[in-house]
């Protein structure tokens, strides 16, 4: 898991990019900065699109064996 | 048809009427006194069920028999879970059941969970305005149910197929019998230490009502309410509705459409992508051919802008020339007639003027002036200027 912006957040900014794109008054250099930035978030989405594996863990808590944390394992499914 | 050769045997008819009477049987509840209650050594139980108008003749196999928490008496108001069926032998109706609940355990149930919806209601947790929406493109969604049941493997089947790209995270709970409400309440406090979560199933597969006491339970149903994402509720069962139904944030028949619910159709998010992609790239293009349109238009206006301001100098300039030899000339003449009324001046003063009226200027050969007698030296050489020129002279004597 990275914190990269998720596949949602791709989708709304490659909207917003092109709705901003449509506007006139924009200047050509911010035009192309959105314009890669859109073909960024394009491959970003596609990429997650092409993710194949659904990752399936069992979320299991340690607290009561004194640590705080939380373990995952694998749960076949 | 002829009597003879074409008339059914008993069995037949038995097996027909067997066979009509099953087929439509699904399992029905019914609610009725008990009566005639016998209990057999082979450990199956037969009864009556009636009320006012009718009557009902029963079994209760030995396996049903095993799960029943009361031991069952004539008078009994009871729930009945059954299928009717005919018990061939005989071709007498039967209704074979596999579930009885006395009603006043069932009545004292009943009363606890409106006692509780009530609380809930007036707390504001059934309100349809608090509910929440699922996050359109789920990344990691946690599930609350058995490991052992069959909801996880039904939830991992769907999203597989759905959006494999999700990651599911399961936290293991009883979801039926003693302590199940309050696993489910630990589940969820599990569940609020997960980070980047999108939403959260708590569920199970098909149970039977009495099964689904645990998601009736009130801190169970506070817990979801307050859960940090929203929650699906998949509880497995089409008829009851459950309190935790109520208060989740949205309500699924089953752990599959919970599934569907949480996660978005690949194929239609490729499609969206697809359209991002052919929306941007047509953008970039109208956008660059607008101000491609746009530069030439001022480019042009501004070589026009150009030209009027060279024409506008020209015609300036040639007005200023037309001007300029007049003003010269005038120049001119003013310095001429200056300058000859000067040399008349220069002339009236020239002593070469004086010469005019008859009188000789006498030089020596360094040319000064001889002014007196006494300048002149006999023999010496002098010049003689007079007015239309000069001679040479010499002294004869002073």
């Amino acid at each position: 898991m990275t914190d990269a912006p998720s596949l949602s957040d791709d989708l709304k900014r490659l909207e917003e990019i092109v709705r901003r794109l449509e506007d006139d008054t924009l200047d050509l250099d911010t035009a192309l900065a959105l314009f890669e930035e859109g073909v960024g978030r394009l491959k970003a989405a596609e990429t997650r699109l092409n993710e194949a594996e659904t990752r399936v863990r069992q979320v299991l808590d340690d607290s009561a064996a004194g640590s705080d944390a939380l373990r995952f394992e694998p749960l076949d499914g | 048809m002829t009597m003879t050769e074409e008339a059914w045997s008993v069995s037949r008819l038995a097996r027909a009427i067997k066979r009509s009477v099953e087929a439509e049987a699904a399992p029905i509840w019914v609610r009725g006194e008990l009566t005639g209650v016998k209990r057999y050594p082979s450990g199956h139980w037969y009864f009556s069920l009636r009320d006012a108008t009718a009557k009902v003749d029963c079994t209760l196999w030995r396996g049903a028999a095993a799960q029943l928490g009361t031991a069952l008496a004539d008078g009994m108001e009871v729930f009945a879970l059954g299928c009717a069926g005919v018990w061939e032998e005989r071709t007498a109706l039967r209704f074979n059941v596999t579930q009885v609940l006395p009603a006043a355990a069932v009545g004292a149930q009943a009363q606890q969970v409106e006692r509780i919806k009530q609380a809930l209601l007036v707390d504001g947790l059934l309100d349809p305005g608090r509910k929440r929406r699922i996050p359109e493109l789920a990344a990691r969604i946690a599930v609350i149910t058995s490991v052992a049941g069959a909801a996880v493997h039904d939830i991992i089947t769907v999203a597989r197929r759905r959006w494999p790209s999700v990651e599911l995270l399961v936290v293991n709970s009883a979801v039926q019998g003693e302590g199940a409400a309050a696993e489910l309440v630990a589940a969820l406090g599990i569940i609020s230490r997960l980070e980047r979560l999108d939403c959260c199933i708590i569920g199970r597969g098909g149970g039977a009502r009495e099964d689904l006491a645990a998601f009736n339970d009130e801190a169970l149903c506070r817990a979801i309410a307050a859960c940090h994402v929203p929650v699906i509720s998949a509880i497995g069962h089409e008829v009851d509705v459950t309190l935790a139904d109520l208060v989740a944030d949205v309500r699924a028949a089953t752990p599959s459409q919970a599934a569907e619910f949480a996660l978005p159709d690949r194929r239609e998010v490729v499609a969206r992508v697809e359209v991002a992609r052919v929306a941007l790239h047509r953008s970039l293009r109208v956008f660059v051919s607008a101000r491609r349109g746009r530069t030439e238009r001022t480019r042009d206006r501004m070589v026009a802008a150009l030209l009027d301001q060279v024409r506008g100098a020209e015609r300036g300039l040639l007005g200023v020339a037309s001007r300029l030899a007049p003003a010269i000339s005038r120049v001119v003449d003013r310095r001429r007639a200056r300058f000859t009324r000067l040399a008349a001046q220069l002339h009236a003063l020239s002593p070469v003027a004086v010469l005019g009226r008859g009188y000789g200027l006498a030089r020596d050969r360094s040319g000064k002036v001889l002014w007196h007698r006494a300048d002149f030296r006999p023999g010496e050489p002098f010049t003689l200027t007079v007015a239309d020129g000069s001679i040479a002279a010499r002294v004869e004597e002073r």
